[in-house]
């Protein structure tokens, strides 16, 4: 059951529209700063499967600049 | 065990997420999180939040308004909105509670045989329909008179002007902003040629030095001074106060220079004659863009009925300027400014460093002054000088108080002399009028009839019998209420007032009008940087209120206007400001289209292209620049903004022997304007419950004056009684009492006076002569 | 012959030197000669005086980690107070009966930091211009009394003091002394529940009012 938390860059002015996507993903925790183009986003799912598949998802979104892992655990 | 393990989960993710903030926080210092501004609202819910502008002061900051079950539960912070980055002051996180007032007018009131009589608001748009109509057949189109506001939404603003001045077809339009930014609007024209800021709120960012003009931010502008002080603690940039007052911005700013109350004319031309004298000026800037005038001097300040003034611009060369600013030396000038000379040269030094950037702010300190056009004038000599202005972190900037005081009262023009685009005096002006409103180019009247003050003087005489007040409240905020409150009880003047709550003025009205509070309908309002925001209704307003804009238009429909007013009821917002936009087409005004404001938080006009020109008259920022150099005034003819020749005159009144106090008004961080929503507001009202009375310990000791206790406020115009405040919130200079207007039960404008400003017309509620008595 | 040119060369070399320092210095005195006057003297405001005392330090405290969970709570806070706004008694034993306090109490109080020999954060004192500690701040050096007393418990103001969910809470307590909020509401030894998540905003009273200016409930509103 992996819990991530990632930092995502996104390209100007595709805020809006990258926040709307994330926030229809399931297992996610989406935190935008609000001073900059940044967005911490915590992941959390049941199996390593769907996690891959969570973080494939994340990788098409359109606007996304750069996506950088921070942290990972495995609770069980 | 269950519960053990989602805690567990839970604390991984928390430290996770901390973790990549903490990250985050490495790659950009400063960085905020939304989620920490929204620790303790219950994520999920039915909470609806919806987007708008705050309802309070010209800032403008965007608010997110939580509306649940069709009800207003929460206000936070816009975190996209540039303005204010999520962050808000007090009255904005609390603005919504008013509306839940037990006193708050739901339904029309008319005047039978002196008592109020509730009646259904379609009946009372037929009295006033009625009323206005006879009275033009009886007496004439100038003797009906509407007063506005820069509180009026922008469709407001405007239908009010299409009213009055195309469909009635009279000049007697005018609005509460006469009272609070005339100054500066008369300032940009005579400097400039074009009205308002050439730079924004970014300058913030880039400034190594904030001058604040008679102004404290810390209370009236809290959200850019928090801005303000984000920069001077991240970056060292310095804030410098120059002030008649210490105030909570006093003991905030780097520095705090005191000086005599208006004595700032002559300190701004001795901090132009030394950067003159010390060849600071940027030769080249001037060479190229700028011009010297002179304009009357000893202009009188308005006092007596039917003044009137005209101002005969000549030009004058540098040499002449030089030779005029001998007389404000440094030394000749601290002798009555009170300002030492080497306060003096350090401003002047600040101004005249070419390596650090400068934003002057203002508000009512230098509007709210008999000579407030000049000294509008002065501060953008000092920066036309230096060459500091239109660039980022360079240049004055004139905050304002109301919400849309720039984009309705400015913009829109809901003044005597203005149009929404131009001036009534001009032929090109009333043409383009006549033609975007349909009607024949001869009803618009070519010339201006009464400003603010004049207007309540002209009830007073009895030229005006009819008036219409909305969305503001004169018998509070008018200087010398003592005469204009029995005027406007007089029975020769009808007096319909629009409001959400029951104030001093609609206690004298014959009709009232039920409004719409800001929530309660949509509209757009115009800040202080040149931002225009749209809003959409939020919320359902309680029993018959109307939208202000609507209530004109019923109006305007009973009267046989209907035709020019041919707008819906659900969409009336957004028609007319589509009809209005065509005022401002081009790249000097371009205004952004109802969609576009609808997805963003405000955007800053000119808007062209799809971009907003955040530092106008610099080509590098400006497409409507087309000189071909890097600056270009295009408000000018010539292209050259105007560098004024203003030299210092003394005040309407002096304190004297009996009268030995100067007098200043203002406000406090907790109330706005005449405090009829704030003090609605129970947070709000249990912080700040009355007005007082700030003296100066000694001249308290001399008098035998101890805190709270009560005091007589007396000037040849009436009297105030108020409790005295020593060290509390602010500290008067020795000889000068200061007390807050908000409060209507200790009317402070019964002792002001009704000096202005002969160009501007705005009164000066900063400076008259009292005495103080202990009760 | 070639002993004068080293010497010469030396000589060269020294008025060279010379010549560079004594520039530099001038160059050095002449920048501090145009540098700005310094500031001059300040009105104050008593009750506004601290207000932006440790905005200094904001960033600092910004950076703090959030989570942290070391270090007093609100209930360790009252401990050593009578009634809130009452002067805390001094929890530890202390170095010098005969010092008023100043230098030897804040020397830790100013700024705070952590003491390993008491394994805690030092509090900040919000007021760290009043120098005579002693005046206020006893010692505590029995847990008897002399006699028992009836009164004692005061209420303490609580937290969660908001209109709106979300808004900014009001200031529930007296601020004289304490005008320095960042003092008690932010860095580690700050207790926990009142502790801000927000230091780097440093005018507080932009967004939170005190409440109690009468001392008592003094109503909503209400037209004369």
């Amino acid at each position: 059951m992996p819990i991530k938390s990632y930092i995502l860059h996104f390209e100007k002015g595709q805020k809006e529209i990258l926040l709307k996507a994330l926030h229809q993903l399931e297992n996610c925790e989406v935190i935008p700063a609000q001073n900059h183009d940044v967005v911490v986003l915590v992941t959390d799912t049941a199996t390593e499967e769907t996690d891959n598949n969570l973080y494939n998802q994340l990788l098409e979104m359109k606007g996304l600049k750069h996506l950088s892992l921070v942290s990972g655990f495995d609770a069980k | 065990m269950i519960q053990k393990n989602i805690d567990r989960r839970s604390f991984i993710k928390k430290m996770a997420a901390a973790a990549a903030m903490t990250a985050a926080a490495a790659m950009f210092p400063g960085i905020i999180f939304a989620s920490e501004q929204e620790d303790g609202i219950p994520k999920g819910g039915n909470l609806d939040w919806k987007k708008g502008p705050c309802r309070f002061c010209g800032v403008g900051c965007g608010i997110l308004v939580g509306v649940e079950n069709g009800k207003a539960v929460a206000v936070k912070g816009d975190p996209n909105s540039s303005v204010n980055k999520g962050l808000l002051c007090v009255k904005g996180y609390h603005q919504t509670m008013c509306i839940q007032a037990k006193d708050r007018l739901t339904h029309a009131l008319v005047k039978k045989n002196g008592s109020y009589v509730k009646t259904p608001i379609h009946e009372a748009l037929d009295i006033v329909a009625k009323k206005m109509k006879q009275t033009i057949e009886k007496n004439g189109k100038d003797s009906v008179a509407m007063y506005t506001s820069g509180q009026s939404t922008i469709p407001e603003g405007y239908i009010a002007s299409k009213l009055m001045k195309g469909a009635i077809g009279t000049n007697n339009l005018d609005c509460n902003a006469r009272l609070c930014m005339a100054s500066a609007v008369t300032g940009f024209l005579t400097s400039f040629g074009v009205d308002e800021p050439m730079g924004c709120y970014e300058d913030i960012d880039h400034a190594d030095y904030f001058i604040t003009w008679g102004n404290n931010m810390a209370e009236m502008h809290p959200v850019l001074f928090s801005r303000m002080l984000e920069q001077k603690n991240n970056r060292g940039a310095k804030i410098i106060d120059f002030t008649t007052r210490t105030t909570r911005s006093s003991m905030a700013s780097n520095k705090s220079i005191l000086f005599e109350p208006q004595t700032d004319l002559a300190v701004a031309n001795a901090i132009c004659y030394e950067i003159i004298n010390n060849g600071w000026v940027n030769k080249s800037f001037v060479e190229k863009h700028c011009n010297f005038n002179k304009g009357k001097t000893k202009i009188g300040y308005g006092v007596e009925d039917r003044f009137n003034f005209t101002d005969e611009p000549q030009k004058i060369d540098f040499e002449a300027y030089k030779t005029f600013l001998k007389d404000y030396t440094p030394e000749k000038v601290a002798k009555y400014s009170k300002v030492s000379v080497k306060d003096i040269k350090y401003l002047a030094a600040i101004y005249g460093n070419p390596n650090k950037k400068v934003v002057s702010y203002w508000c009512m300190g230098m509007n709210q002054h008999t000579r407030g056009t000049w000294m509008n004038n002065l501060v953008y000599n000092i920066h036309l000088l230096t060459g500091k202005i239109s660039m980022p972190g360079n240049g004055p900037f004139s905050l304002t108080g109301q919400p849309s005081a720039c984009g309705t009262a400015r913009e829109v023009g809901t003044f005597t002399h203005r149009l929404p685009h131009g001036e009534v005096t001009e032929e090109k002006d009333r043409r383009m009028a006549a033609k975007i409103w349909k009607v024949p180019y001869a009803n618009i009247p070519s010339k201006p009839t009464y400003h603010a003050t004049e207007m309540f003087r002209a009830v007073d005489r009895g030229d005006i019998k009819f008036i219409w007040i909305q969305a503001t409240n004169p018998l509070v905020t008018l200087p010398k209420t003592s005469r204009y409150r029995p005027a406007m009880e007089k029975d020769s003047c009808f007096v319909v007032v629009s409001d959400v709550f029951p104030t001093p003025t609609s206690d004298v009205a014959d009709v009232i009008l039920p409004a719409s509070w800001h929530i309660e309908k949509g509209g757009l309002y115009g800040n202080s940087e040149r931002r225009t925001q749209y809003w959409k209704k939020m919320v359902e307003g309680p029993g018959d209120t109307m939208p202000d804009a609507w209530m004109f238009i019923e109006v305007a429909k009973r009267m046989g206007y209907g035709k020019l007013f041919p707008y819906s009821k659900e969409n009336h917002v957004e028609e007319i400001y589509n009809e209005y936009r065509q005022f401002h087409v081009g790249a000097k005004h371009e205004m952004a289209t109802i969609e576009v404001l609808e997805k963003q938080s405000g955007i800053i006009w000119p808007y062209v292209k799809g971009k907003s020109t955040q530092w106008r008259f610099n080509a590098k920022y400006d497409p409507a620049c087309d000189n071909g150099q890097d600056f270009h005034f295009y408000g000018k003819p010539d292209g050259k903004a105007v560098i004024w020749q203003r030299p210092y005159e003394p005040a309407a009144e002096y304190p004297n022997q009996e009268y030995p106090f100067w007098l200043n008004t203002g406000r406090v961080i907790e109330h706005w304007h005449s405090g009829s929503m704030t003090r609605r507001i129970p947070v709000l009202h249990k912080a700040m419950p009355h007005s007082y009375v700030e003296l100066h310990p000694e001249d308290a000791k001399k008098y035998g004056i101890r805190n709270g206790e009560k005091v007589k406020v007396i000037s040849r115009r009436g009297s105030c009684t108020l409790p005295a405040s020593i060290n509390e919130r602010g500290l008067p200079t020795k000889g000068q009492v200061f007390v807050p207007f908000f409060d209507e039960n200790m009317m402070i404008n019964d002792v002001t006076l009704d000096a202005f400003c002969p160009i501007s017309k705005q009164p000066d509620y900063k400076k008259c002569a009292v005495k103080i008595e202990k009760v | 012959m070639r002993r004068f040119f080293i010497i010469g060369i030396f000589v060269l070399l020294a008025m060279a030197a010379i010549f560079i320092w004594s520039k530099s210095y001038y160059a050095e005195k002449e920048e501090a000669y145009v540098e700005l006057p310094t500031e001059t003297e300040k009105h104050l405001i008593p009750s506004e005086m601290g207000v932006f005392e440790r905005a200094s330090f904001a960033i600092d405290y910004a950076t703090m980690d959030k989570n942290f969970t070391g270090g007093r709570s609100l209930d360790t806070y009252y401990k050593n107070r009578a009634f809130h706004g009452a002067p805390p008694s001094i929890p530890h034993p202390v170095d010098d009966e005969l010092n008023m306090g100043d230098k030897s109490c804040l020397k830790c109080h100013q700024n705070g930091g952590f003491v390993v020999k008491f394994n805690a954060y030092t509090p900040v004192v919000p007021h760290p211009e009043k120098v005579n500690c002693r005046q206020c701040h006893v010692t505590e050096n029995t847990t008897s009394l002399f006699k028992e007393t009836s009164g004692g418990v005061f209420p303490k103001p609580s937290i969660g003091n908001t209109a709106f969910v979300g808004s900014p809470p009001i200031i529930p307590h007296q601020i004289q002394l304490r005008e320095n909020c960042l003092a008690c509401h932010a860095g580690p030894a700050a207790p926990k529940e009142i502790r801000v998540t927000h230091p780097e905003r440093s005018n507080c009273r932009q967004c939170h009012v005190v409440n109690n200016k009468e001392m008592m409930d003094i109503g909503v509103f209400t037209r004369k």
